[in-house]
């Protein structure tokens, strides 16, 4: 959580992590989630606002969601 | 207005990969949604995933666009279709009556071509292992025998005795065209002088007459030229024979390898840019052929292809049905597909296409089969969009070696479908169940379970 | 003079330097053309997407290895967005794709000036040979072999130390025939066969660039020895030199040929004997030097593919000195995040 603070992350889904020096790029979902962590909501919540905010939103919502957080974890973002 | 939903990715900009079309939408994101004019949700729902599927008019096209482009050049052609590239009755019948022969390398394959009705002096007998009683009917049926070694002479030699009669046969010779690897291990080698004492011994026995020669330089051959010189050194050692023994090669049958649009592992080019088109090999053909045959000899010219005419006519669909992510970041996906069923999985790299739009970036992601073993995949890296079980992949080119060389382990084998020149869906081959697979087994007696028993 | 939009590959100016940047340098200085740069880049990391003095527009294309359609598409998309008249490719994995679809390009309303495809084929090492004959250039002993037992011969005849080459990549020496052996198995697995085995032929490296038009006449040509090259073999310094047999053979290998295009002959002078080594069917990377020397051969290839006029073959002057040096640009993210995000800048 404390490093996903430290992105800096733009409107295009380009991210930079000033510690490192590594660079990321997110697709809008991904930017969507990312910006929910930082606000510190949890994965229920996101998954929630998640579906409002995009459209055919499918059922396994929560397990993507649940993926992507493991991949930031194996980049060593959260 | 609400954006459409994609799975979130996360991908890391890496040095040396900082190339966004590495995750382009474009190349790595085909979508077929028919094959012929038959939705791919059609065929998958009456005949099921996975599914091997034919296209009879891509089979007819490429056989006709062969025939064509050697016929026009050289008058006197014939084609033996290759068996073992696909011996599915209903594949070799389109083949057929086109106007194919066919060339077999086994005995098995031999009885499948009788089986299918080809008589056997349309027949090609080929290959290494060609046993006593398979010679002895083919001799009566009239069968075109290219001897691969010394020990067929002498077996050929026995049934001549005993059918009292001269046989005519031919020769596969194998020789260096500068195609690296050199085939040595079938036929009798012309640089060595080995094939020429072949002939000597069947001169001096006067039970077998050479009337052909036969050879095959190897598979996926990309270089038009080698062709050349095979035919050069075959037909300056057919004429050396001519006039030392006083026969007549009647044939040269110079063997198949020529590439289908296939990507080989381990090449960087797309095979639109490595591989040469069909008028390129036939033009270096029969310009060698006028190059190095006398005037108003023309004997009959065979050639046997198989990859090149079938791969590109079979695809097969499958279907995801899991996906994870693995501890290094990568997407793995899991597909009722694998090595199984694509045999060829391990040389070359398939084109894949997915039967519907998916939305998404791409990611680096690998494919795996159903069985249940590491060597099980069928696709090591490529960038795929975050696609959802169910999702459908169509493989090809997968029409050559696969439905021969297939094996049944842990699964069975699925249906295999043609669709017609009228849109027509025929299975070609059904799908097996538990019976196929018991039905050779033999338990014996005391082996029997009895789990009611104290 | 209308302005031209043309495309060059090869902006990665590193420490082994593809030719876009020179290329696209020489183009700008030209006084008749008017010119606007766009760089095509395989990688966020080009310096050239960077040099915004020398590069106007980028874009980045999928691999050469996704194909003749990604190719395509990408160069219809940058034609309707930007515009793009004309594209002079500078590596060696894209030749296969334009000099097979030049028509498919032309006919995006995109120039080229590639070689053939035949004469793309003359560039393979086991075909050099007859090159060489035919151009009158000798040519270090060399056997083409497809398996170790041709190459154990092979040593017999030529000696060692021997240089085991790809047909097309890679070249290693190798001192014993156990070496070389090693060196065929190595080559031929990662570029296939024929493997060449040549001699080692002891002396100085000469190089001469050119143009041909394609009818047999020379659009322009500049030979030069290197002085000092970087542990990668890359020039760093060099010098403009007159070896009549060296630029004689250029001559003859254009007229012969009727070569199209831009291509560098790599040869080995010892004493009076001169040998052909290499034949590159691209502007090297070092083809600015001939542009300082007066002779703007990229900016005379744009003329003649548009019918404009220039002064064919021009002389130059021997003793010219060619200086490499290294020198830093900062800039902040944006260009860096569009490339990435957008694919272009």
């Amino acid at each position: 959580m404390n490093r996903l603070s430290k992105l800096a992350v733009n409107s295009e889904g380009f991210i930079f992590d000033p510690t490192t020096g590594d660079s990321y790029t997110v697709n809008p979902t991904g930017l969507f989630i990312i910006n929910s962590l930082r606000d510190g909501k949890e994965i229920d919540q996101i998954a929630e606002e998640l579906s409002k905010e995009f459209e055919d939103t499918p059922e396994e919502i929560s397990k993507d969601i649940s993926e992507f957080v493991s991949h930031l974890y194996t980049y060593n973002l959260y | 207005m609400a954006k459409k939903y994609e799975k979130p990715v996360i991908l890391k900009v890496q040095t040396g990969m900082m190339n966004k079309f590495g995750s382009s939408p474009y190349y790595t994101r085909k979508v077929r949604t028919e094959i012929d004019g038959v939705a791919i949700n059609e065929l998958v729902e009456k005949f099921g995933s996975p599914l091997f599927v034919f296209s009879e008019t891509a089979l007819r096209q490429k056989y006709r666009a062969y025939y064509n482009s050697f016929s026009t050049r050289y008058p006197n052609v014939a084609f033996g279709w290759s068996y073992k590239t696909n011996y599915l009755p209903a594949v070799c019948s389109i083949l057929h009556q086109e106007g194919a022969i066919a060339e077999v390398v086994s005995e098995m394959e031999y009885d499948k071509a009788r089986s299918i009705g080809i008589p056997g002096d349309k027949i090609i007998f080929n290959g290494p292992y060609k046993n006593l009683s398979a010679l002895e009917k083919a001799v009566k049926e009239g069968a075109m025998i290219n001897i691969d070694h010394f020990d067929e002479i002498y077996d050929l030699e026995k049934v001549a005795d005993k059918l009292k009669k001269k046989i005519k046969v031919g020769m596969r010779v194998n020789m260096d065209t500068g195609i690296y690897p050199q085939w040595s291990r079938f036929g009798l080698n012309l640089d060595s002088g080995q094939a020429m004492d072949a002939v000597k011994r069947m001169v001096s026995k006067g039970k077998l007459v050479l009337n052909g020669l036969h050879c095959h330089i190897g598979t996926f051959i990309l270089e038009p030229n080698a062709y050349a010189v095979e035919i050069e050194k075959m037909i300056k050692f057919g004429y050396e024979v001519e006039e030392k023994f006083k026969m007549k090669i009647e044939y040269y049958d110079i063997g198949g390898g020529f590439p289908s649009k296939s990507k080989l592992k381990g090449t960087y080019q797309e095979p639109d840019v490595m591989i040469p088109s069909v008028d390129e090999y036939a033009e270096s053909i029969s310009t060698s052929l006028f190059r190095n045959l006398r005037g108003g000899d023309l004997p009959k010219l065979y050639l046997e292809t198989g990859r090149a005419i079938v791969d590109e006519a079979g695809y097969l669909i499958t279907s995801i049905i899991a996906s994870k992510r693995l501890p290094d970041g990568r997407k793995s996906y899991i597909a009722d597909a694998g090595v199984n069923l694509l045999y060829t999985s391990f040389w070359y790299k398939y084109n894949i296409e997915i039967d519907r739009q998916v939305d998404g970036t791409n990611e680096p992601a690998i494919i795996n089969g159903p069985l249940c073993m590491n060597i099980d995949v069928i696709e090591e890296g490529r960038l795929l969009p975050p696609m959802e079980k169910g999702t459908r992949l169509i493989l090809s080119p997968v029409g050559a070696y696969n439905v021969t060389q297939w094996m049944q382990f842990i699964e069975f084998r699925p249906n295999v479908v043609l669709i017609g020149t009228n849109k027509e869906v025929d299975i070609i081959r059904e799908a097996e169940d538990l019976s196929d697979i018991t039905r050779r087994e033999k338990l014996p007696e005391r082996l029997k379970l009895n789990l009611n028993s104290p | 003079m209308n302005e031209l939009k043309i495309a060059v590959s090869g902006i990665n100016a590193v420490d082994n330097p593809g030719p876009g940047v020179g290329i696209a340098r020489a183009l700008k200085e030209d006084p008749d053309l008017n010119v606007k740069i766009i760089g095509l880049a395989y990688d966020a990391m080009e310096p050239g997407i960077y040099m915004d003095w020398v590069v106007d527009k980028t874009f980045i294309l999928s691999y050469p290895s996704s194909g003749k359609d990604a190719l395509l598409e990408r160069l219809a998309y940058i034609k309707k967005s930007y515009g793009l008249d004309y594209i002079i490719p500078n590596l060696d994995s894209e030749l296969p794709l334009y000099t097979k679809y030049t028509k498919e390009i032309e006919a995006l309303g995109v120039e080229v000036f590639v070689p053939t495809e035949n004469q793309y084929k003359l560039r393979a090492k086991d075909k050099l040979v007859q090159v060489a004959e035919k151009i009158n250039i000798d040519i270090p002993k060399t056997a083409v072999v497809n398996s170790p037992d041709e190459l154990i011969k092979a040593v017999d005849k030529i000696g060692l130390p021997v240089m085991v080459k790809g047909a097309y990549y890679k070249a290693e020496r190798a001192y014993t025939t156990q070496e070389a052996i090693s060196h065929f198995h190595k080559i031929s697995a990662e570029w296939g066969f024929p493997i060449i085995l040549q001699e080692v032929v002891k002396g100085e490296e000469l190089n001469v660039v050119g143009v041909g038009d394609g009818e047999g006449n020379m659009i322009g040509k500049l030979g030069i020895k290197k002085m000092w090259i970087t542990s990668l073999g890359k020039i760093w310094t060099g010098v403009t030199i007159k070896n009549e047999l060296m630029l004689n053979a250029a001559d003859n290998f254009v007229k012969e040929y009727k070569w199209k295009g831009p291509f560098e002959l790599e040869c080995i002078v010892d004493k009076n004997k001169i040998y052909l080594i290499e034949i590159n069917p691209r502007f090297p990377a070092w083809s600015y030097f001939a542009t300082g020397c007066g002779i703007n051969l990229p900016a005379n290839m744009v003329k003649k593919s548009f019918g404009l006029p220039f002064e064919e073959n021009q002389d130059y002057e021997a003793g010219k000195l060619y200086v490499r040096y290294t020198y830093e640009t900062i800039t902040d993210m944006k260009t860096f995040q569009n490339v990435i995000t957008k694919g272009e800048n």
